[in-house]
């Protein structure tokens, strides 16, 4: 077939853009920088920052719940979950700069008729966490921008890029006897490093659910076989493409394993992007039926 | 050890980046979307490094993350149809004297995926079925039935405008 060769011919000259190099560049400088603070920072721990932000969530719980009057108009429109516990943004701002845009909703967990203060340690990781995602995305924007401009890039060429830094929670499930949620922090520059946490709450004791709580002792080989049955069923079917165990594909989960609750109650297992499939999969989800 | 790994990764990306640019471009067919893919697979790729065990495999291990990068956002445009405003549609490279040959490049781009995936590695990448096997996480019949179905299309095609 000679027309394949001029195809070829064709697809060679697909002209090379001037910013390829640029872009490139700087990639690889971010990931370089990103690769040595990661390692100077896991010799010296963060705990410190943690606590600090959570010391300062404790001052902000009291000052919202007294004096904003947004925060107690906004509680009429809240999203009720069931009659014991509902979820409401607890801080949510936006802001644009020049660089950047970043929006954040923060949510908490309010126990109804419980002053116990038992989902205060959740909502204090909550609150943590996602300002600390967004510190940290807003770090990872600066960075970006100095490797761009360091390698010839111009501020017009750079707002181009409409750098958008999101925070937001959504969620999943709410029965009689728990509350399930989600939380996400999005980069539209970069994916690698969006992020989604799960939490679940049990309502009659105000504590995290576990897998074990929900399946049993037994859960990791009931969720490994489920799991496993899925991929199989979902690859034959050519729904999904799975790595196989070789190309790091899935193992089997541990106790850390990411899930989420649905509204029949059951877990739905969540593996990120790239963790056991191809990209293109987005994150895959098991739901484990009890047995 | 990991340290070079690290360094003939940099070192295989500068080198071989117009050819990373042009297999995202074939599939997205303009230059924002190929070089957001770029550069995005380059993060993935210097960010999971680790998972890279041999220096031979190095360009099989990077066209897997770029080929992946490349469908996925392809699949995210499929889902939200972006609006014409005119500033996304580019006109596509054309030499002249071309008009009737250029219907192969076309028709590639038209295959469905995993099919022009395999044909383009192929003949425009020049690689082993073996490598593409790697790439796409396929076995290698798959691949060879994913190429002789994608040349047998072609053909047809090509039959039917010639007739």
């Amino acid at each position: 077939m000679t027309q394949i060769s001029d195809a070829k011919k064709r697809y060679d000259e697909i002209p090379i853009p001037e910013e390829l190099s640029g872009v490139v560049r700087s990639a690889i400088d971010y990931s370089t920088v990103r690769k040595k603070k990661i390692r100077k920072r896991q010799k010296s721990r963060m705990g410190k920052k943690v606590l600090a932000a959570a010391a300062a969530v404790a001052v902000m719980f009291t000052l919202g719940l007294n004096t904003s009057t947004a925060f107690a108009e906004s509680m009429g429109e809240l999203p009720v979950i069931g009659p014991v516990a509902r979820v409401l943004t607890f801080r949510s701002y936006e802001k644009t700069t020049e660089d950047l845009s970043i929006s954040v909703d923060i949510p908490s967990v309010e126990m109804i008729g419980e002053d116990s203060g038992l989902a205060d340690d959740l909502n204090e990781e909550i609150y943590a966490r996602c300002e600390e995602y967004a510190q940290e995305a807003v770090q990872r924007a600066e960075e970006y921008k100095e490797a761009f401009m360091a390698t010839g890039g111009t501020e017009e060429e750079w707002a181009a890029h409409n750098i958008e830094i999101k925070v937001w929670y959504e969620i999943k499930s709410q029965t009689e006897h728990y509350l399930s949620f989600a939380v996400m922090g999005t980069e539209n520059w970069v994916s690698a490093y969006n992020e989604t946490r799960y939490y679940n709450v049990d309502l009659s004791t105000g504590k995290t659910v576990t897998l074990q709580d929900l399946l049993g002792d037994d859960y990791i080989r009931i969720a490994d076989e489920s799991i496993r049955k899925q991929i199989q069923e979902r690859s034959s079917a050519g729904e999904a493409v799975f790595f196989t165990e070789e190309e790091g594909g899935f193992t089997g989960i541990t106790e850390d394993t990411k899930f989420y609750i649905n509204e029949a109650g059951n877990p739905v297992i969540v593996f990120d992007q790239y963790e056991i499939a191809p990209g293109s999969e987005g994150m895959p989800e098991f739901e484990i039926v009890k047995e | 050890m990991e340290k070079d790994l690290y360094e003939i990764l940099i070192e295989y990306i500068l080198e071989d980046q117009n050819r990373f640019y042009r297999l995202a471009y074939s599939y997205v067919q303009n230059k924002d979307d190929a070089l957001d893919i770029v550069q995005n697979a380059i993060c993935k790729a210097l960010e999971r490094y680790e998972t890279l065990r041999d220096a031979g495999a190095v360009r099989a291990w990077f066209y897997r993350i770029l080929v992946n990068e490349s469908l996925a956002v392809l699949k995210k445009k499929k889902e939200v149809p972006l609006p014409d405003d005119g500033a996304g549609g580019e006109i596509p490279y054309h030499e002249k004297g071309y008009e009737i040959q250029d219907d192969l490049y076309e028709q590639i781009n038209r295959l469905n995926e995993e099919v022009q995936t395999v044909i383009k590695l192929r003949f425009y990448e020049e690689m082993t079925l073996q490598e593409i096997a790697q790439i796409t996480g396929a076995n290698l019949n798959t691949v060879k039935a994913r190429l002789y179905r994608g040349l047998k299309t072609l053909k047809q095609n090509i039959q039917e405008v010639d007739a």
